[in-house]
């Protein structure tokens, strides 16, 4: 009896859901619009720094040496480098201002003696990644040059080995963005959630089925299934997106790992805590009208310090450790464990207990505060 | 037999169902006991805040933490057997609006324990019964208030239940539904249902109802035969006052 009560209760909670354009909007369409928007806005902040992007640079030969030559010959023949020539009457002290280059490299009288060292400057805008990149070219170029090394990389060959890791620390753009705005939508059913709940109450519909003798246990489980099912539903769509339609359009791959299977664990329980945040509004809010605020609410400030609007690895240290109190942040490591890390269960388990937690701490004070009348 | 009996129920919402509040107890319903035979029609009449809809609660088994006693045909509430004699229509429209009558119906029949043949066979019957037939694919919130109102007795009636619970089944509906529903209540009796309803419709009431509860303030003021009382309108200004009641 209460087998049929709950299929009757998902079917009824299904029809309702997706005949709600609002609701199909915000579940299913507003994470596919994020995750290609945002995989092409974060595409740069993502790039391999180093290759992906070609710094401007103006060179100052003053010396004209031979050394000196040979030097702006290889800075100027490096892939890192584009060599902007500095357009006459421009003045070289304000070459930031106008915005043409974003480094400058002044080669002095007297290089070649070694009376005078090479002059770095940088665009005060330039990131630390590309200022440490460009000051390491340089290095590495003045010491072949003044050492009379043909390749400095062929010298220190032996010494130093680059190998790609398996395990990438920094996701892709989409590799990021797939399993956060995955989750981000996840939480969001809350919002349904919530409103169905409470207009139920409202206008009565949720009483009149304790006349037919229906307990508050499957009444609640009613509520629960239909959307747990409904968040699995959506992570599955988010994943077959990112892997097999996503790549062709916004020009990124999407790995999945080689431990696929444990994105069961891990999607059940993040959609035990999202289906956990919405009973806990459903029982928080006290009309249909204040409980989108709520679940809006709580749902981007979990974004905000889960890493899914602004990347955790770009996170300063606070934020870092702020992130810590996100089930956002939880889950979405989770999922990076196994798309990325190829992370045993055992790295993913801690992860899950967390999230088990918060979703046991939603049901149980949702069960506290609960009022069915 | 009796359909219904009530002993001596008191009920607060304050207490004890909510005992996080200091407020004084304040009683909705007080002593309240009243009895309905079998197969009548019974009017349940009295001003607004009178304490109706909360007895027609604790009827159904929605409220609890009362005291006194529900007995529905010698079933001591709570209880399954009793709860499945019953069937309400509460006063707001209680019904899934994003969804068509039909699905309402199955949804309601499936929370009854109603088969598949039977949800089918009862929503056919109920649907004419209440003049939905030909609507009964469309959304609900597409049908007006007369439709919603005959809907939500619909599925009231859709488990065939013995005894029939009606919080103001007419209000905000117009003449030709207000006719069709009293037409309808008047049909099941004859066919034996027993029907409880409370109305602000004293000429219905007086009309079609065989005898009266009136309730004032949580307390039973009048309970006997709708033939003992000359004008019902008068009989309830008479015993209720004609104060305003806005407290």
């Amino acid at each position: 009896m209460i087998k049929r009560q709950l299929t009757e209760f998902v079917k009824k909670e299904m029809l309702i859901m997706f005949r709600d354009k609002q609701t199909i909007l915000l579940l299913f369409l507003m994470p596919l619009a994020l995750i290609f928007f945002m995989t092409l806005a974060l595409k740069e902040v993502y790039a391999d720094k180093i290759y992906e992007r070609q710094i401007p640079l103006v060179i100052e030969n003053e010396s004209k040496s031979t050394k000196a030559n040979l030097l702006e010959k290889k800075i100027q023949s490096h892939k890192l480098i584009k060599r902007i020539d500095l357009p006459p009457g421009m003045d070289k002290d304000r070459i930031f201002e106008y915005g043409k280059a974003q480094v400058l490299i002044i080669i002095p009288k007297g290089f070649d003696e070694g009376t005078k060292p090479v002059e770095i400057y940088f665009d005060p805008v330039l990131d630390t990644g590309h200022k440490v990149a460009v000051r390491s070219l340089m290095t590495g170029l003045t010491v072949e040059v003044v050492m009379g090394i043909d390749n400095l990389d062929t010298v220190v060959a032996n010494l130093i080995i680059e190998k790609t890791k398996k395990n990438m620390d920094i996701p892709s753009p989409l590799q990021q963005a797939v399993p956060a705005y995955a989750i981000f939508a996840m939480f969001f059913i809350a919002i349904p959630m919530s409103i169905g709940f409470l207009k139920e109450k409202n206008d009565g519909t949720l009483q009149r089925l304790f006349t037919y003798s229906v307990s508050a246990n499957t009444i609640a489980l009613g509520k629960i299934i239909p959307y747990y099912i409904i968040n699995v539903v959506q992570f599955l769509l988010m994943l077959f997106v990112g892997v097999f339609i996503a790549p062709y359009i916004v020009g990124s791959s999407f790995q999945t790992g080689n431990h696929l299977w444990h994105l069961i664990p891990v999607t059940l329980v993040v959609a035990a805590a999202t289906t956990g945040f919405g009973v806990l509004v459903a029982a928080l809010a006290k009309t249909p009208e204040q409980s989108p605020t709520l679940a809006a609410t709580g749902a981007i400030l979990m974004g905000v310090l889960g890493g899914i609007m602004v990347p955790y690895f770009v996170m300063s240290f606070m934020m870092k450790k702020l992130a810590m109190i996100s089930p956002i942040f939880w889950a979405h490591q989770a999922y990076l464990d196994v798309f990325l890390r190829d992370a045993d269960f055992s790295t993913i388990l801690p992860k899950l207990v967390v999230l088990s937690l918060f979703a046991l701490a939603c049901f149980y004070i949702a069960g506290r505060r609960i009022k069915w009348m | 037999m009796k359909a219904l009996e009530i002993f001596g129920i008191s009920f607060s919402y304050n207490s004890p169902v909510d005992k996080s509040t200091s407020e004084v107890t304040e009683y909705v319903l007080r002593n309240f006991s009243m009895s309905l035979e079998e197969g009548k029609i019974h009017a349940l009449l009295g001003p607004n805040g009178a304490g109706k809809t909360t007895l027609m609660r604790i009827i159904t088994g929605i409220l609890r933490g009362y005291s006194g006693k529900v007995v529905i045909f010698g079933n001591k509430m709570p209880d399954n057997r009793a709860l499945l004699s019953i069937g309400y229509a509460p006063q707001a429209i209680s019904l899934y609006m994003p969804l068509t009558a039909r699905e309402n119906l199955r949804f309601f029949g499936a929370m009854a324990n109603l088969s598949d043949e039977q949800i089918a066979k009862r929503s056919d019957d109920v649907l004419a019964q209440t003049g939905l037939t030909g609507h009964a694919n469309k959304l609900v919130f597409a049908y007006s208030g007369g439709m919603q109102r005959r809907l939500n007795l619909a599925v009231a009636l859709l488990h065939s239940p013995k005894l029939l619970l009606l919080d103001e089944p007419t209000v905000g509906v117009d003449p030709q539904s207000r006719h069709h529903i009293y037409e309808t209540l008047i049909n099941l009796n004859a066919s034996g249902m027993t029907i409880l309803f409370s109305t602000h419709m004293m000429e219905e009431a007086e009309r079609i109802c065989s005898s009266v509860t009136l309730v004032d303030r949580g307390e039973m003021v009048f309970d006997g035969a709708m033939s003992a009382i000359d004008n019902l309108e008068n009989f309830f200004l008479e015993k209720t006052g004609r104060g305003l009641r806005d407290d």
